[in-house]
């Protein structure tokens, strides 16, 4: 049953492209992918170390930018491009990490946000490196050999493997022994101290793996929407990123994704039906009834209208 | 799992839901996509331009549409955000199907939305975007009818000597659009023969320019170019007149909305000058003053505030050329408009339109000359300048 | 030299209205533990009701800054007995989060009442600035200023001198005891937060006739707040007096001489500066309170 599920959805979403009814969804999937794995990279810290980061926004942006400039003014090729953006994003959460090792909760918050308002500053002030405000138009689509990854169908394959790569390596991650420290220092940091965990060590190690994330799919978003501009730094991606994982459920490996899809496609649907502003208002007070009758997002709290046996 | 099992069920329903949300659309129709800022810091100005394409498509459809047929508007929202533009262009262009666009009010959102013009093969109106690139870019796709900082800093070199300015000190917004308009107008200057002193920015939320302002005292110009939305062209005045900055002072970029400025700088916007593409209150000065006083006329009558005009305008000459390119192209075609638009000649509110190629050879975009003007604040009432003669 | 006193006398003056919102901020912050991201948004709703009460209601102006206060207690009140104490118990995110979306509720809410277009608030005050030699301030500034003042003195008195006060630090120095002694936590709660949000509200209205009102101004009044009261120290009233002026004269020295395009950096780098280096804050002496 599970196993029929599943290949029901792999089916469904390898071969969307075919059945979509237009180009156009093809394109908002693509975005909720890049998304999903934003989403996922911010769960990582959130979800499954317990630290709020609401600075992620500065990873995603680093990323693009780095993409961006590498392929613009070096010409590198997207395939090398991604790497570098990740690494330099995952320098970024490194240094992040270290510097507020000894910071937790709220001031943690503040250091994250304080850092992406200085990024973002930076962004549209040294206009030498990234043109300003004025964005960096015409980064060039990938290309694999002699085929452009240009059209729709080729990117939506190249953002769904790395959807699904994301999501196999936090998977992974979750379920190993490194794992499992996070959980413990997310419950109960001093108690996991004193049975040996590395309480440093460990969450510099999140904030990497969160920020080469995220910086991996700035990278996509860069070459797919093939314009930066500062605006990648606008908080409301950051909010948006929140929304999704609680909402879609905080420590768990589906939630992000379902949260992602869901944040991508609604406002997309609802276009016709109601002003932005209006929306935004609504996200607002969701977010509020999030924490007071789903505080563990929808996920969970579908899993305990059906209970199984949870992984 | 379950979850997941349900998890695949959302997922579906979710794109079962997109995938059946179309907007059902009148057959018949000539159908015009619009993407503004309907929502965010510029959502007046957004609004503005979409009150005036509602005006044009209006009167051209009471006159019997084009060749019979009926303007239809699909208006999206770019929530001020790049990102936006591009997707609510995907979303026009694709299943929308309009086969010609307007839009997309900033220039970081037009320039977000071009690779999906040249993707699709789409011609787009720009309306308000002031940026160089949009029309160096080799964009073929790309129409604009206002114009770039560099045509609008010509347009006032005629003014420079009338208006004494021996030393000139900027200060603008820190977006495309601010950066721009001090690399031209401070190009044009020198090359009058103008010294140019002190370049300051600020930020588009900023609310207190006091250090700037100081540094530009000090620098000692006799005039001030400022370029940057009414709001904050409300506080430089107020806070210039703080500090006893007495200089003159021109804003550029033709978003100053004076009227707005005198309502809420009140004196301190005294003697200020402005240079607008549209001069809503004294229509018979503008091109075809006829066309300029209907509009103004109707904009009141839909209750429209006076101060939007400014930049209302813009939405109707937009409508207005692309309505005029259809009706040359005789059919539907995005690329029939789009050669169409290259035959485009008549009078707008702003004046005459018509396309110059732009751009690197053999991808040139289309630029049209439009008119530049400038008015004065003196007796907290909008004036011409006494020096200035009828364009 | 003049240009240096001019760029001071400019620090000051916002620096006491940042004193304002940090001193709001450092009690619900630093003694309710309370990660207040709508803190800027009870600091529009002071403005936003500054301007009701003047342009609409037509009163006077001191009358629509009490309405101001008033109204901010008010909410903020609500806010507390509605939204926070169930939550009480629940760890610093929980709380975060649930701000966070009053925050945007709040922020969009105002969109849509008031739409986007900023708003003037017309004052009594003179528009010619006052000089020194060549140093100008305009009187409204001054009044801004001084009002300022007056109500974080009058806040010191408050925590110092009423058994409100006594109560407030009673119960965050030790909730046991003081409910022990008879002290009402939820109430001392609803109030501390009511207090921090009407000084928000005032700083608000106080500033919204010297720039403009729009939905989207209490953004940065945020950031700013939780750089003054880091740098201040949590909980620490004359601290965040002290951190709010310096940091008003640091963002007008950096914008002055450094750069104009990163002076709101200023606040960021003070918050990352301060955590990395001095988390107690500046001025942090050994009492925690008051």
């Amino acid at each position: 049953m599970i196993v029929l599920a599943r290949t029901a959805l792999a089916v469904a979403l390898v071969t969307a492209p075919l059945w979509l009814a237009s180009s156009y969804h093809v394109h908002v999937l693509i975005m909720a992918g890049i998304f999903v794995i934003l989403a996922s990279s911010l769960n990582v810290l959130l979800g499954y170390t317990g630290l709020l980061s609401l600075g992620h926004a500065a990873f995603f942006g680093i990323g693009a930018y780095t993409s961006a400039l590498l392929a613009l003014k070096l010409e590198w090729s997207f395939w090398l491009a991604l790497p570098a953006a990740a690494a330099l994003a995952g320098t970024a959460g490194w240094a992040i990490g270290r510097l507020a090792l000894k910071l937790r909760g709220a001031y943690f918050v503040l250091v994250t946000i304080s850092f992406a308002g200085v990024i973002a500053l930076v962004s549209t002030n040294w206009m030498e490196l990234t043109n300003g405000p004025l964005g960096l138009p015409g980064i060039p689509a990938p290309a694999l050999g002699p085929w452009s990854l240009r059209t729709k169908t080729a990117y939506y394959y190249l953002v769904l493997a790395a959807a699904a790569v994301a999501y196999l390596v936090c998977a992974r991650l979750v379920r190993s022994r490194i794992g499992r420290a996070f959980l413990a220092l997310r419950e109960n940091e001093p108690l996991a101290e004193s049975v040996g965990v590395d309480s440093t060590h460990y969450l510099v190690l999140a904030t990497v793996v969160s920020a080469a994330m995220a910086g991996v799919a700035g990278s996509l978003y860069a070459h797919y929407t093939r314009f930066v501009s500062p605006e990648v730094f606008l908080f409301s991606y950051t909010v948006t990123m929140v929304i999704m994982v609680v909402a879609g459920g905080k420590g768990t490996l589906a939630g992000p994704v379902v949260g992602a899809v869901l944040f991508t496609i609604l406002p997309e649907a609802l276009r016709e039906a109601t002003s932005w502003q209006w929306q935004m208002l609504v996200y607002g007070v969701l977010l509020v009834l999030l924490v007071f009758f789903l505080p563990r997002g929808i996920v969970p709290g579908l899993q305990r209208l059906a209970p199984r046996r949870t992984p | 799992m379950s979850m997941r099992w349900l998890s695949t069920l959302l997922l579906t329903l979710a794109v079962f839901a997109l995938v059946t949300s179309g907007s059902a659309q009148a057959p018949g129709t000539v159908k015009i996509g619009v993407i503004q800022p309907l929502s965010g810091p510029v959502a007046a100005s957004g609004n503005y331009v979409r009150m005036g394409a509602e005006i044009a498509r209006d009167w051209i459809n009471a006159r019997g549409g084009i060749e019979g047929r009926k303007i239809d508007l699909l208006i999206e929202d770019n929530k001020s955000d790049p990102k936006e533009a591009a997707s609510a262009a995907e979303k026009l262009i694709v299943r929308d199907k309009v086969p010609v666009l307007m839009g997309a009010w900033g220039s970081s959102m037009t320039l977000a939305a071009m690779p999906k013009l040249e993707e699709y093969g789409v011609p787009m109106v720009v309306e308000t975007s002031s940026a160089a690139s949009v029309t160096k870019r080799g964009n073929p796709w790309v129409f604009r009818i206002s114009p770039p900082s560099e045509m609008e800093a010509l347009g006032l070199e005629q003014y420079v000597d009338k208006l004494a300015v021996k030393k000139a000190d900027f200060l603008a917004v820190n977006t495309d659009w601010g950066r721009g308009s001090i690399q031209a107008f401070g190009d044009m200057l020198k090359k009058k023969g103008v010294q140019v002193g002190a370049a300051e920015f600020m930020e588009q939320a900023a609310t207190d320019m006091n250090a700037q302002l100081t540094k530009i005292k000090q620098s000692g110009g006799d005039t001030l170019f400022l370029t940057t939305a009414v709001e904050q062209i409300t506080l430089v005045l107020k806070q210039g007149q703080e500090q006893r900055l007495q200089r003159k002072v021109v804003t550029t970029g033709g978003s100053s909305s004076p009227t707005q400025l005198i309502k809420q700088a009140g004196p301190a916007a005294e003697g200020s000058y402005h240079i607008v593409f549209f001069m809503p209150w004294f229509p018979e000065a503008m091109p075809d003053a006829k066309l300029a006083k209907a509009f103004v006329d109707e904009w009141g009558k839909r209750g429209h505030p006076f101060e939007g005009l400014t930049e209302g305008f813009r939405g109707h000459d937009g409508i207005a050329t692309i309505a005029e390119a259809v009706k040359l192209a005789g059919k539907d075609d995005p690329k029939a408009i789009r050669d169409a638009l290259w035959r485009v000649n008549f009078t707008g509110v702003n004046g005459p339109i018509k396309f110059e190629k732009d751009g690197p050879a053999g991808k040139e975009s289309g630029q049209s000359k439009p008119s530049i003007f400038i008015v004065q604040i003196r007796d907290a009432k909008v004036v011409l300048p006494e020096f200035m003669a009828k364009r | 030299m003049d240009v240096l006193l001019q760029h001071l006398i400019n620090g000051l003056v916002l620096g006491g209205t940042y004193a304002l919102l940090g001193i709001g901020l450092t009690l619900i912050f630093g003694l309710m533990n309370v990660v207040n991201f709508a803190h800027g948004e009870f600091y529009t709703l002071g403005a936003y009701t500054a301007f009701a009460a003047l342009a609409l209601a037509g009163v006077g102006f001191f009358t629509a800054l009490g309405t101001a206060i008033v109204v901010g207690a008010a909410l903020g009140g609500l806010c507390e007995r509605v939204l926070l104490r169930p939550l009480r118990g629940e760890s610093i995110d929980t709380t975060m989060l649930v701000m966070i979306g009053v925050w945007i509720a709040m922020q969009n809410a105002e969109l849509l009442g008031w739409g986007g277009v900023a708003k003037t608030i017309p004052h009594p005050f003179p528009t010619a600035p006052l000089t020194l030699g060549p140093l100008s301030v305009a009187p409204l500034r001054v009044f801004v200023f001084v009002t300022a003042l007056a109500l974080i003195a009058a806040a010191h008195l408050l925590i110092q001198r009423t058994r409100l006060g006594r109560a407030m630090r009673a119960t965050f120095q030790d909730r046991d005891t003081a409910a022990l002694m008879g002290v009402r936590i939820g109430r001392i709660h609803t109030a501390t937060f009511a207090f921090g949000s009407a000084l928000a509200a005032a700083a608000g209205a106080l500033l919204g006739p010297v720039f403009l009102v729009y939905p989207s101004m209490g953004d940065l009044a945020s950031l700013k707040a939780f750089s003054v009261v880091i740098l201040g120290g949590l909980g620490n009233l004359a601290g965040a007096t002290l951190g709010g002026l310096v940091l008003g004269v640091a963002e007008e020295l950096g914008a002055g001489y450094v750069s104009s395009g990163y002076r709101d950096a200023v606040g960021f780098v003070i918050i990352i500066l301060v955590l990395l280096f001095r988390p107690s804050g500046l001025f942090a002496r050994a009492e925690r309170i008051g």
